[in-house]
């Protein structure tokens, strides 16, 4: 996929609530029915309660970057998903899909990580058939 | 010292030990069958469905009803119905904060039993404690025989006061002294209870690896009607671990004074468009 945000896809296929249901706080902030699709690498990955973050920097067609943060669920619930600390390195390139904020914000919720070993990971990843 | 002279000492070793604990070895030996004799919930767990719009196990273990379902709407009091309205109306302007979100009280009960993550279920003849990975939410349930104390002594607690009792292989108890609306809420869809909410609970394992706990929650303030409600968990995979839940580790969602919750980037600045 090509890195940059002309890559951003707004898709308004059906989201199950179940994607947003495990933070611990209110999800207004994010667009429920609405996902995007950005690659880009790997800049922190924090392993942190009660969510974990993937900070992603995020090339744009003019050469410029935009960092992106994306939460995750609590390192509780993604190590049972086959998540490790050591799943995400500063530099990897990865693809995200997540339900990004109201606002425009460059933060989302996330939804699928797209590991660069082909491998799929996050609540997306599990609902597929 | 022959094997069987040696078996004979540890015997004494430890019955003398036991007496000096204060544990008459007739105790104990009768501590220990009626630990045997309760349920195996052992291991870790996690909510397989339900919520608070079940209001039975099979109902649990269908598909969340549409936010628009009677099912999701409690049979509020007039008083009751008013403050659910208004929360419906901050729900829609972003303005209905999570208290849990400040990271430093627990969920309470009866909402412990509707969060993500793991739980587990400790079962002891004199007590048993309902426990939330995503917590910290620690729910003690006394099985020994005493009551709850007498009003002077009962204050609200976020996870109130529980006593109960084992119907063969189900436990059961009644739980009081609940923080309620202003402290607590039940769903994020602006279900709350007041602080006269009692609670009639029943878990038992309905397979080998489900439990199902059907409550009865009653509130002379905020319901017309006692409410039943229905959750289930599956037992986790054998040896799965649960771990702290240190929630202001990293909390990079703190929520305003008006209600709103924010997003901080990593250093915590606020990156939400503020109007």
């Amino acid at each position: 996929m090509n890195r940059s945000l002309a890559s951003l896809v707004l898709s308004l296929a059906g989201i199950s609530a179940s994607a947003i249901s495990f933070a611990h706080h209110s999800t207004s902030m994010f667009e429920p029915e609405k996902r995007v699709t950005l690659t880009g690498n790997v800049k922190e990955f924090q392993w942190t309660n009660p969510h974990a973050w993937i900070q992603v920097t995020v090339k744009t067609p003019d050469g410029a970057s935009t960092d992106w943060s994306f939460e995750c669920g609590s390192p509780n619930t993604l190590s049972r998903q086959g998540w490790k600390p050591s799943t995400l390195k500063p530099g990897d390139e990865i693809t995200v899909v997540a339900n990004p904020m109201k606002d425009g914000t460059s933060a989302g919720l996330m939804y699928t990580v797209a590991l660069a070993d082909g491998r799929m990971l996050g609540p997306g990843a599990l609902a597929a058939p | 010292m022959n094997a069987s002279e040696n078996r004979g000492a540890t015997v004494r070793v430890l019955l003398l030990a036991g007496t000096l604990m204060g544990c008459a070895p007739g105790a104990v030996a009768q501590s220990s069958e009626r630990a045997a004799a309760l349920p195996d919930w052992s291991g870790a767990w996690t909510r397989a469905s339900g919520g608070f719009w079940e209001t039975t196990p099979e109902q649990a273990l269908e598909p969340p009803p549409p936010p628009d379902s009677p099912r999701r709407h409690p049979p509020y009091s007039p008083k009751f119905e008013a403050i659910y309205r208004d929360n419906l109306a901050h729900i829609a302007a972003d303005r209905f904060p999570d208290p849990i979100s400040i990271c430093g009280t627990p969920a309470g009960w009866p909402r412990m039993l509707a969060l993500p993550d793991a739980y587990e279920f400790v079962v002891r003849p004199e007590q048993t404690w309902l426990l939330s990975e995503n917590g910290p939410n620690t729910v003690r349930v006394y099985t020994d025989g005493r009551e709850h104390p007498a009003p002077e002594d009962l204050w609200a607690t976020y996870t109130g006061n529980n006593v109960g009792h084992w119907e063969n292989d189900t436990l059961v108890f009644h739980s009081v002294g609940l923080k309620g609306v202003g402290s607590t809420i039940l769903a994020r869809s602006g279900v709350v209870m007041s602080d006269k909410l009692e609670t009639t609970t029943r878990i038992r394992l309905a397979a080998p690896d489900r439990l199902v706990v059907t409550l009865v929650l009653e509130d002379p303030e905020a319901l017309t009607r006692p409410w039943p409600v229905a959750f289930t968990y599956t037992r986790l995979p054998a040896g799965s671990t649960v771990y702290d839940y240190a929630c202001a580790e990293n909390n990079r969602n703190p929520v305003t004074s008006d209600g709103r919750t924010l997003t901080l980037d990593p250093s915590g600045r606020v990156i939400d468009k503020l109007p």
